[in-house]
């Protein structure tokens, strides 16, 4: 156990390490995909809290990253003055509400129910994003201009260089993924796994299933929102294209093709997913189809997604090693 | 808010077309859920590509009612493979897998559509034979839209007589209550399940196709009557047939009055009659079992 947890350290500072350098070590067009799936690795987590914790499959989760990501835009476009921690703040407490309200009702649900409830709303949000022109401006969307940061004893920072955005994107993706970490390990956060495990006996034991289950949802929620603040900033732009039906279905299969059942699994997934979106969108326009093929087959045959495969392939490695050292 | 009761009348009607375009969608997906559990989301995009393969047809042959035959043959065939070959695995892994492999198929069927169809909607002429008005109430009212009617209320009763009078319907309905007894006694419930799959499918490829004159062909038409679907089992109850009969005319009769009345809002008010339903009664207004 003792090796394990070496080799987990070693390679978590080595990941650590590489993430900081990134600026240095790739060309500015690779640093935006670094950040992109930086953020992305934020959405999928806070996907896999509800998914592969909770045991909730979400369809409608990008209705949270685009209340976050219209959230920030609107601050940035009406008070440009505001500091740019708290822009991040307020939309986080604003996917918080919405969280609740969206959570409420779903939260009840099972099964295909809650799949499609949250679905449901996610398009009421699409479509007061599309119709509400003289707040949203519908189908154009917005274009906003990224404000700088001010640091106390630093000074400001200019938000108009691409390592500088790359930076800021990674602290707070690794704060929000950390304090997720933490949240998971929490006695609650061990209910909500409770609860997905046999819901009838967690609540015979004593669990308040509703509120676990919400507690879950509004982790999610404000973690789906900061990932969209951060894009909108990132993008420096916002549209009904950040919560239309294929956001949506791509943090399922980023979630998915990384494997559900690791707490890093998305994180891998949002990294694959984005690399392959580059490759594939240099080939063809319709890079979309692939993705969703790939996506169904890896549900039929290989179901713990990439970092089962990993694992499978490790214990392989391991069972070999031990064999040999036992002759 | 003053209208003349005329309107009231027609409103009403158009919003019973409407219902009757809904339950033959919900019908099929209905069915499969009281089967085997499964929600299939992928049945949507069998309405979306009846449409579609509509169009094509008519393109290329000039004539609705062969279009109206060929394209729900064609889906059904498409929808038997799909259970055949794709969802049949997945019966031993559990319900998430089916969600997210029928979610994932609903997906690439959309963006099939797209790369072949493209964004443009699309529009098929009415038939030259049902493209009168008739007298209605001193009003005129389209003649394709009482055909729609007939037409979908002769599937109905074919559906109910199919159900209720033969041997096959009597395995079906007993497959639904419960399908492990069935097996045991004898019956190859997974061939009468493709069937049932299949001829779902054929129903939502039909709704696709007459719904094709007068609805317009769109992208977004697989996600809208995805969720129009949805609201209707939740309403009328998993798994419940009169229901989904039941809960599809109340759809219909909703959003054409609350076009009527309150235009803006008018996706909403669906919405509120889910959740109102789902407050008082959980398991739809027909359903009784989880």
């Amino acid at each position: 156990m003792s090796r394990h947890r070496a080799f987990q350290l070693a390679s978590g500072i080595g990941v650590g390490v590489f993430l900081l350098l990134v600026p240095f070590l790739l060309p500015e067009i690779k640093i935006h995909l670094a950040i992109e799936t930086l953020i992305y690795s934020l959405f999928a987590i806070s996907f896999n809290v509800l998914f592969g914790y909770g045991g909730m499959l979400p369809f409608g989760h990008a209705g949270l990253f685009g209340a976050g990501a219209y959230a920030t835009a609107l601050i940035v476009r009406y008070y440009p003055a505001t500091p740019l921690f708290l822009i991040l703040l307020a939309t986080a407490f604003f996917g918080f509400l919405v969280a609740f309200c969206i959570g409420f009702f779903c939260v009840r649900l099972k099964g295909p129910s809650f799949s499609l409830c949250s679905l449901a709303f996610q398009m009421f949000l699409f479509a007061v994003a599309l119709k509400w022109r003289t707040v949203t401006s519908g189908d154009d969307g917005m274009g906003i201009t990224r404000p700088d940061l001010h640091l106390p004893f630093v000074g400001e920072i200019s938000m108009r260089t691409v390592p500088h955005v790359y930076y800021l994107t990674l602290f707070v993706v690794a704060l929000g993924i950390f304090c997720c970490y933490l949240f998971l390990k929490t006695p609650l956060g061990n209910s909500i796994v409770c609860v997905r495990e046999r819901e009838t006996r967690a609540s015979f034991l004593g669990y308040n299933v509703f509120i676990t289950k919400l507690a879950a949802f509004l982790v999610s929620g404000i973690l789906a929102s900061l990932a969209g603040g951060l894009f909108a900033l990132f993008q420096e732009f916002v549209g009904t294209s950040f919560i239309d039906l294929s956001m949506g279905m791509s943090v399922v299969i980023m979630a998915v093709i990384g494997g559900p059942a690791h707490f890093l699994g998305p994180v891998l997934g949002a990294a694959f997913y984005v690399v392959l979106q580059d490759w594939l969108s240099s080939l063809t326009g319709y890079w979309m189809i692939v993705m969703g093929i790939l996506f169904v087959i890896i549900i039929l045959y290989l179901e713990g997604g990439l970092i089962g495969l990993a694992q499978k392939a490790r214990m392989r490695v391991w069972t070999r090693w031990s064999e040999k050292a036992g002759q | 808010m003053n209208f003349p009761l005329e309107i009231y009348l027609i409103q009403a009607t158009h919003g019973i077309v409407y219902g009757m375009l809904l339950f033959l969608v919900a019908s099929g997906l209905t069915l499969v859920f009281g089967m085997m559990g499964i929600l299939n989301l992928a049945h949507a995009s069998f309405y979306m590509l009846g449409a579609y393969l509509a169009y094509t047809a008519f393109r290329y042959i000039g004539n609705f009612w062969l279009s109206l035959l060929l394209s729900p043959l064609i889906v059904a065939m498409l929808g038997i493979m799909i259970e055949r070959f794709l969802l049949r695995k997945t019966y031993k892994v559990g319900h998430t897998a089916q969600l997210l492999l029928t979610f994932g198929l609903f997906f690439v069927v959309g963006e099939l559509v797209r790369m072949i169809w493209g964004t443009v909607p699309l529009s098929v002429p009415v038939p030259r034979l049902l493209s009168g008005e008739i007298p209605f109430f001193g009003n005129t009212y389209p003649m394709y839209r009482v055909f729609i009617l007939g037409f979908a209320f002769l599937l109905l009763v074919g559906m109910a007589l199919l159900l209720m009078r033969t041997r096959i319907g009597i395995l079906i309905r007993a497959a639904v209550s419960d399908a492990e007894m069935v097996e045991a006694l004898g019956t190859n419930v997974p061939l009468v399940f493709m069937g049932v799959f299949g001829g779902g499918a054929a129903l939502a490829a039909i709704a696709g196709v007459i719904a094709a004159p007068f609805l317009s062909i769109y992208l977004n038409m697989g996600s809208d009557a995805l969720l129009d679907c949805f609201v209707v089992i939740v309403v009328g109850g998993f798994g419940s047939l009169p229901g989904a009969l039941v809960a599809s005319l109340m759809i219909g009769e909703l959003q054409s009055f609350g076009v009527l009345w309150i235009p803006r809002l008018a996706l909403v008010f669906q919405f509120l009659l889910m959740a109102v339903v789902l407050i008082i009664k959980p398991t739809g207004l027909f359903g009784e079992k989880e």
